[in-house]
C-alpha cells in the first residue's frame, strides 16, 4: 500500500508541476499577445481579427476607429498593415504556445517538465 | 521625448540592493533598450565603494542620483528566505520623489527585485496614459495563494495596486499624484483610519493604491494598467537559472511542502531576494 501511496503522491506533485508550467505558459503566450498602438494597448483575440477582417472585407480600411483593451477609442490610419500586424502576433504566439505546450504534455514528471 | 528606468537602492546590513539593482539595470536596460538610473545614498555609496563595485555602477546606470536616505528605522519586517527569515528595515520611503528625481520625460520604475526578463514592458512606452500601475499581483501558483489583502488594501478597503512597476509621464498631473502619495505617507496613520488597513509597515503599493484612488474621484474606473505582477513570494526559493531558465520551488499554499516548476521568457518579481543574490552570477548571465 505505501508503495501505491508513494506513487500517487509523486503522480500529485508532477500534477501541480504541470499545472504552473501550463498557467506561466499561457500568461507568457497573453503577453506576447498584447499590441501596443498609437497610444492604445490591444488584445490579439479571435474578436479583434474577425473584426479587423471583417472590416477590411467591408472595404473600411483607412481611418478606422476601434476600441483597445480599455475601451478607449484608437485611430488606425492603414487598417491592413494593422491587420498584418496582429495576425502575424497571433500566429507567431500560438504556434511557439503549441510548440511549447507538447513539449511540457510529453514531460511526464517533474524532473522533465524542469528541463522543457 | 526622453524615456528611462529608473531604480531605488537603499542597502541595510542584510540586503545589498545596489548590487541586487546592477542586475536589475542590465536586464531592463537589455530588454527594453532604454537607460536605467539609480537612486541611492549616500550610505550605500560607501559600501559600493568599500565592496569595489564602484565602476560596474557607473557602467551600468546613465544617471547615478544621490538623495538623502529617507528615516524608515522603525519600517521594519521580515525577509524570508524559503522557511527562513531576518528582520531589516524596509527603506522604501522616498518612491513619491520619482517625479523630482527622474531624469527622463517618460519614466518606468521598478523594484530591484524585479527581473525585466522580456520586452512586453516596451508596449506601454506609447500609451497615451500619464499614468500607469500594474493593477494585479498574479501569483507563480495561481489563485490559490493569493489572498484578499493581495488584491486590496485592507478587508473593507478599495482594490490594491502594484507599485513594483510604474511608468509615468513627467507633467502637471502626475506631479500632482506623487506629491498626494507623499501626503498620504506623511499622513499614513490618518489615511489607515479613513481607509481602513493596517499601518504597521509603510507600503508604497497602498500609498499609490489611495492617491489613485483619490484622484479618480473616490472611484473605481476603467483605466490603462500595466501588466499583472507576475510574481514569486518569498517563500519560493530560486533554485538554479541555466538555459535561459528560472527553476524554483514553490511553496505550495505558503506551506512548508515544496512543488518544482521553472520560468523562460517572462518577465518575475522574485520577492526572496536572498535567493536572487545566490543566483547572481547566472542571473548576469541572462543580461549579456
Amino acid at each position: 500500500m505505501q508503495e501505491q501511496l508513494d506513487k500517487a503522491l509523486e503522480f500529485a506533485n508532477y500534477r501541480q508541476s504541470f499545472a504552473i508550467q501550463r498557467k506561466n505558459l499561457k500568461e507568457k503566450v497573453d503577453a506576447q499577445l498584447t499590441y501596443g498602438f498609437n497610444g492604445g494597448i490591444f488584445k490579439i483575440d479571435r474578436s479583434l481579427l474577425n473584426f479587423v477582417e471583417m472590416l477590411i472585407n467591408k472595404s473600411r480600411k483607412e481611418n478606422v476607429v476601434l476600441l483597445d483593451m480599455n475601451d478607449n477609442p484608437i485611430l488606425v490610419d492603414d487598417l491592413t498593415k494593422f491587420s498584418d500586424e496582429v495576425f502575424d502576433r497571433y500566429f507567431s504566439a500560438t504556434f511557439t504556445y503549441l510548440e511549447e505546450y507538447q513539449k511540457i504534455k510529453k514531460a511526464r514528471s517533474v524532473e522533465k517538465l524542469l528541463e522543457v | 521625448m526622453s524615456k528611462g528606468v529608473i531604480i531605488f537602492a537603499h542597502n541595510n546590513r542584510q540586503i545589498d540592493y545596489i548590487r541586487m539593482s546592477i542586475l536589475a539595470a542590465k536586464l531592463a536596460n537589455k530588454n527594453l533598450q532604454v537607460p536605467v538610473s539609480i537612486v541611492t545614498d549616500p550610505s550605500t555609496i560607501d559600501w559600493m565603494k568599500e565592496s569595489n563595485i564602484e565602476k560596474t555602477v557607473t557602467e551600468t546606470f546613465d544617471k547615478i542620483i544621490i538623495t538623502q536616505r529617507p528615516d524608515d528605522t522603525s519600517n521594519v519586517k521580515n525577509y524570508n528566505d524559503g522557511k527562513y527569515h531576518v528582520h531589516a528595515p524596509f527603506t522604501n520611503g522616498n518612491r513619491c520623489n520619482v517625479w523630482d528625481l527622474t531624469p527622463y520625460d517618460r519614466t518606468l520604475m521598478i523594484d530591484t527585485d524585479y527581473l525585466t526578463l522580456t520586452d512586453a514592458l516596451s508596449a506601454y512606452w506609447e500609451v497615451d496614459s500619464d499614468l500607469l500601475i500594474s493593477g494585479k499581483y498574479n501569483d507563480i501558483q495561481g489563485h490559490e495563494r493569493v489572498g484578499y489583502l493581495d488584491t486590496h488594501i485592507s478587508e473593507t478597503g478599495i482594490e490594491m495596486l502594484w507599485a513594483t512597476t510604474v511608468m509615468f509621464t513627467k507633467n502637471e498631473t502626475t506631479k500632482i499624484f506623487f506629491d498626494l502619495v507623499s501626503h498620504v505617507k506623511e499622513k499614513y496613520k490618518m489615511y489607515s483610519d479613513i481607509y481602513r488597513f493596517n499601518p504597521i509597515i509603510f507600503r508604497n503599493d497602498i500609498a499609490f493604491s489611495i492617491a489613485k484612488h483619490i484622484m479618480n474621484g473616490h472611484q473605481k474606473i476603467n483605466e490603462p494598467k500595466l501588466p499583472d505582477i507576475f510574481s514569486t513570494a518569498d517563500k519560493d526559493i530560486l533554485v538554479d537559472v541555466s538555459n535561459k531558465k528560472l527553476k524554483f520551488l514553490v511553496a505550495q499554499n505558503n506551506s512548508d511542502a515544496y512543488v518544482a516548476t521553472t520560468v523562460t521568457n517572462k518577465d518575475v518579481h522574485v520577492m526572496n531576494k536572498f535567493s536572487i543574490m545566490r543566483n547572481y552570477d547566472n542571473l548576469m548571465e541572462l543580461a549579456q
